[in-house]
């Protein structure tokens, strides 16, 4: 266990990698009476350069939202000042639990927005930034032209919205409605709105 | 139904089913293999199997339970129905909720729980089938579990028995000796060799607790080189951190 770690060498947690002198502590490391210790499954990573020492994960990664971090949800509700998201994908990544995520209407566009419910609503699935993770809530924005709503759902019928000039149209009813929609409307939800659906019954 | 022998441990210092006093149960590890779980592992202690999966971080429900400075560690272990010669009432008895407990808090002293406030690890320990010592060995998974979901750790957390049997002191009980003589389960973080967990059930007297104590230590260590194998066997041909579909 004393023995020299050489990079690419696997670790599981708890073994030690060296002294606080010899290296900084990075990712999947961590230090206990000045010896640093893996905290993760994975392989050394020995920077001589910069004098780090960190371990690339093999196995899961936590997913949990970061600051920084584009989540997908489904708008579990709408009040006029702001709007929750049920966060079910963190970057690419699908999650086995929920997260709530708290839109506010001031984080909603870089324009002056009257109330919430030309947004959202509740049912329609949005990307979102995670902007702060203080007070026990993320805190989302959607400020951005690739944020929004990306599959909205007719609220007299309840047929996909599809996207013509600035409004939302129901093909089914021709209801016309407005949402802050990103600027791939409607073209990423092909490919994984089932996940969302599958995710949503679990 | 077979004839039961007499003594527990025979003139040769063989126990029951073959081993000797100092010798553990044949341990088979496999990981990750529960596909809705973070993280899971399956351990084949002897007679005993048992299942573990870890769930999260995640958010904590109901939600005033969350802990603002650190993540909350929930631990259920379960005995199954079949998993006993009678048949075992599914509901949680007032056992189950106990070692639920010791579980939980032999584990969390090994979690970085502060990096994911406001979350829950929720950790699922069943016993499929018993045969003594379910405890550590339901310990065991449950930190190979924790590993295989990717969540910080200090040290694997190895858990062993010792206990006293017809007057020898002997290493990893099995369910007729648990029965008989004195058990005393100890969970050890081998890295650091301290104890998280320690029980006893039976009379020993203090020399004799000391001996088991270091028996029992042994053990753990040969757990920890066993749990620490299995990870191996399991992740040294993984290229990239494993994907979720």
């Amino acid at each position: 266990m004393s023995e020299a770690k050489r990079s690419g060498q696997f670790v599981t947690p708890g073994e030690r990698l060296g002294v606080i002198e010899e290296f900084i502590p990075g990712y999947g490391t961590y230090v206990e009476q000045s010896f640093v210790y893996s905290n993760i499954i994975g392989r050394v990573l020995l920077d001589v350069l910069n004098k780090e020492v960190s371990v690339h994960p093999l196995a899961h990664r936590v997913n949990v939202p970061q600051v920084g971090s584009i989540v997908t949800g489904q708008v579990s509700s709408v009040s006029s000042k702001s709007a929750t998201l049920r966060i079910s994908k963190i970057g690419k990544k699908i999650l086995t639990g929920f997260f709530t995520g708290l839109l506010h209407i001031s984080a909603v566009s870089p324009r002056y927005v009257e109330t919430m419910f030309e947004v959202c609503k509740a049912g329609d699935i949005m990307r979102a930034k995670v902007i702060s993770d203080k007070n026990r809530t993320y805190q989302l924005s959607t400020s951005d032209t690739n944020l929004g709503v990306i599959s909205a759902f007719c609220s007299r019928c309840g047929y996909v919205l599809s996207s013509r000039r600035r409004q939302m149209f129901c093909p089914e009813c021709e209801k016309i409605e407005r949402r802050k929609t990103a600027s791939d409307y409607g073209r990423e939800i092909e490919g994984s709105a089932d996940q969302h659906f599958e995710g949503n019954t679990t | 139904m077979t004839k039961k022998p007499l003594t527990l441990i025979n003139k040769k210092n063989i126990r029951v089913d073959g081993r000797k006093l100092d010798e553990l149960r044949p341990i088979k590890i496999e990981l990750n293999i529960i596909g809705n779980a973070n993280g899971s592992a399956y351990i084949e202690q002897g007679k005993n199997k048992i299942l573990a999966a870890v769930y999260g971080p995640k958010e904590v429900h109901p939600r005033h339970l969350a802990l603002p400075d650190r993540a909350l560690l929930r631990c259920q272990y379960h005995m199954s129905p079949f998993s006993v010669k009678e048949r075992k009432r599914p509901a949680p008895s007032r056992r189950e909720t106990e070692i639920s407990k010791v579980i939980r808090e032999c584990l969390s002293p090994s979690i970085f729980g502060e990096y994911y406030p406001r979350t829950s690890i929720d950790i699922y320990i069943e016993v499929l089938e018993a045969d003594g010592g379910t405890r550590c060995s339901g310990i065991i998974a449950a930190s190979l579990a924790l590993a295989d979901a990717g969540i910080p750790l200090r040290d694997l957390v190895a858990a062993c028995a010792a206990g006293k049997v017809e007057e020898h002191l002997v290493l990893d009980l099995n369910g007729p000796e648990d029965n008989k003589g004195t058990d005393m389960p100890i969970a050890l973080m081998p890295t650091f060799n301290a104890v998280t967990l320690l029980q006893m059930n039976g009379i020993l007297t203090t020399d004799e607790f000391e001996q088991a104590l270091n028996l029992a230590v042994k053990g753990c260590e040969q757990v920890y080189t066993l749990q620490k194998e299995a990870l191996k066997a399991r992740y040294i041909n993984v290229k990239e951190e494993v994907e979720e579909e």
